[in-house]
């Protein structure tokens, strides 16, 4: 399998083209949340890209829906489909919207981009999972500001109530939501506590270290598992990094062109 | 109508290893039995946003999931989860909800249920269905299985009687009375009350048409359009506002054909009623009783 830096360097140059090909925005929790995914899918996920709907495959459930560039990027680098498929990104009059959808790719499970709605999505399927004997786990990606929905602490209670230790949450903790740090709007923190205090197994982890990202969401647990992904909300970009300017921020084509140096 | 249903519904879980059943803290009469079904039933407590979630979950693996609550708490407070978990995937997911209009009017306005079949109505690949009576609701579920969500069904509670002998076909309107002046289509236990008023209408030689229009989505359109053009006035009647019911159903539906018969709707106006009452109270308040509705089609006519 390819090396994870280059499958990384490649999903985020994809980032870059796809939105700026669209005019769109969402590239700095896009990009944040690359080398989650590349660990996911290139490491850690049982999946095969010529199978995409295998029974027994594990789920990924996309509850940061915004960030559907970053997923596609990673499931065409992966051999889900090629990336002539995603020429259509977000314009006009094509199936593949900004935001994501299940069954217009391969590989793409859940429609999503309104905050809060995965963690129950993944919390059903591991309850199905562990009924059946299936041997899936479920992997559900949310972002930090989303932790503000209440119907995901409805999800953290179920969970945990139900020991459903084939569930991983993964929070994308970039700091930030639409164009504010979280903790300044409204604060999540302590959120290892909280977690905790919800009955759920915590770890935490740098989220742009692939390898590591690996090992630690190939553990599990007697019980859910959360892992809390450090990371930087426009990461390998110069300019965007730790910038909240990037959730609704449209490249410019001298910024895209210089993003694009920096990435590759 | 509760009792029957979810009796139903358990029978074809026993039947069907892929139906789930998840309730919101919502009592029912084969709890005993569902729990020895082990996780194909969840009483996932007041937490219904999540409860519409893990039932798309489980519908996305392949299940067909069955979600209980009363109406309020289980359609408007988890409006989204509905839309884009079950109806934006197609999942076969069916929101059962019990306390149609004014079943738990003493309760106050958290407790009514009069905006349900509008939201609903507005969900693109959501069915709706809403039973006159224990036969039909049974019936009715055993099609909804048939058939597959996303899909509704309004429940009253108990003790409802049937109020016709016939077998409900998915998406048909039935003829529960005939009649050749006026036509009233009527949804929900609120049948009973269309009903009465025909009953009275004959006696002052009104000859009145009752249709029980026990699916609202899809509506069946050609027997609104038939009716139309072949009574002199067609009304509806719904324990429901009188905005985006069944009334609005059908209006939509005469609003776009030529030389239409004069139309009324009866339902609860665009304001929760500001007095408390049981259901038959409150039906009578709001004009929506029998004697209310002869007395204003006779007026109409």
């Amino acid at each position: 399998m390819e090396n994870l830096t280059v499958a990384a360097k490649k999903a985020r140059r994809s980032v870059l083209d796809l939105v700026y090909g669209a005019n769109d925005s969402h590239i700095g929790c896009a990009l944040s949340a690359v080398d989650i995914l590349v660990a996911l899918y290139f490491r850690v996920m049982k999946i095969d890209p010529a199978n995409p709907k295998e029974p027994g495959r594990d789920r990924f459930v996309l509850s940061k829906g915004h960030a559907a560039s970053a997923l596609y990027a990673v499931l065409s680098g992966r051999g889900f489909f090629s990336k002539g498929a995603l020429e259509t990104f977000a314009k006009n009059g094509s199936s593949i919207a900004s935001h994501v959808t299940h069954d217009v790719l391969p590989g793409v499970e859940t429609t999503g981009g309104s905050g809060g709605h995965g963690l129950s999505l993944g919390a059903g399927m591991a309850l199905v999972s562990r009924a059946d004997n299936a041997g899936c786990r479920v992997f559900v990606l949310a972002g930090d500001g989303e932790l503000q929905e209440g119907s995901f602490w409805e999800a953290m209670m179920f969970a945990s109530s139900r020991d459903l230790a084939n569930l991983t949450l993964i929070v994308d903790r970039n700091m930030f939501q639409t164009w504010s740090k979280v903790d300044e709007v409204v604060a999540i923190e302590p959120l290892v506590e909280k977690f905790k205090a919800f009955g759920w197994d915590v770890d935490d982890v740098d989220g742009h270290n692939i390898p590591k990202l690996a090992e630690i969401l190939t553990k599990t647990a007697d019980r859910p598992r959360v892992v809390i992904a450090h990371t930087t909300k426009g990461k390998g970009v110069s300019f965007m990094e730790g910038s909240g300017d990037w959730h609704n921020g449209v490249l410019t084509e001298e910024q895209y062109k210089n993003a694009v140096k920096e990435v590759s | 109508m509760r009792n029957a249903t979810i009796q139903t519904l358990y029978e074809e879980a026993l039947r069907n290893p892929n139906v789930y059943f998840i309730t919101g803290d919502f009592q029912h009469v084969r709890e005993k039995e569902f729990i020895a079904l082990g996780a194909r039933y969840q009483n996932a407590g007041m937490a219904e946003q999540n409860i519409i979630g893990l039932a798309a979950g489980t519908a996305l693996c392949g299940k067909k999931a069955f979600v209980y609550s009363i109406i309020p708490f289980i359609t408007l407070r988890c409006m989204e989860q509905i839309k884009i978990d079950v109806c934006a995937h197609k999942a076969d997911v069916t929101v059962i909800g019990g306390g149609a209009g004014f079943t738990y009017g003493t309760c106050g306005v958290t407790h009514l249920a009069i905006e349900d079949i509008a939201m609903m109505r507005a969900l693109p690949h959501m069915k709706i269905v809403s039973p006159s009576g224990p036969a039909e609701a049974s019936a009715l579920m055993r099609e909804i299985v048939r058939i597959g969500g996303p899909a509704y069904m309004r429940l009253n509670k108990k003790g409802e009687i049937n109020l016709h002998n016939k077998l409900p076909e998915f998406g048909k309107g039935m003829v529960v009375k005939e009649g050749k002046d006026v036509c009233i289509i009527a949804t929900g236990t609120i049948l009973a009350e269309a009903i009465k008023a025909a009953q009275v209408l004959a006696e002052k030689g009104v000859s009145v048409e009752v249709v029980n229009m026990h699916t609202i989505k899809p509506l069946d359109a050609n027997l609104v359009k038939e009716r139309a053009l072949s009574r002199r006035l067609i009304c509806t009647l719904e324990e429901h506002s009188v905005i985006g019911g069944l009334g609005s159903a059908v209006a939509e539906v005469l609003a776009e054909i030529k030389g239409t018969s004069r139309f009324q709707r009866f339902g609860i106006p665009d304001e929760w009623p500001n007095v408390t009452g049981n259901q038959a109270f409150l039906r009578d308040y709001t004009g929506l009783s029998g004697e209310k509705v002869a007395v204003a089609i006779e007026k109409l006519l």
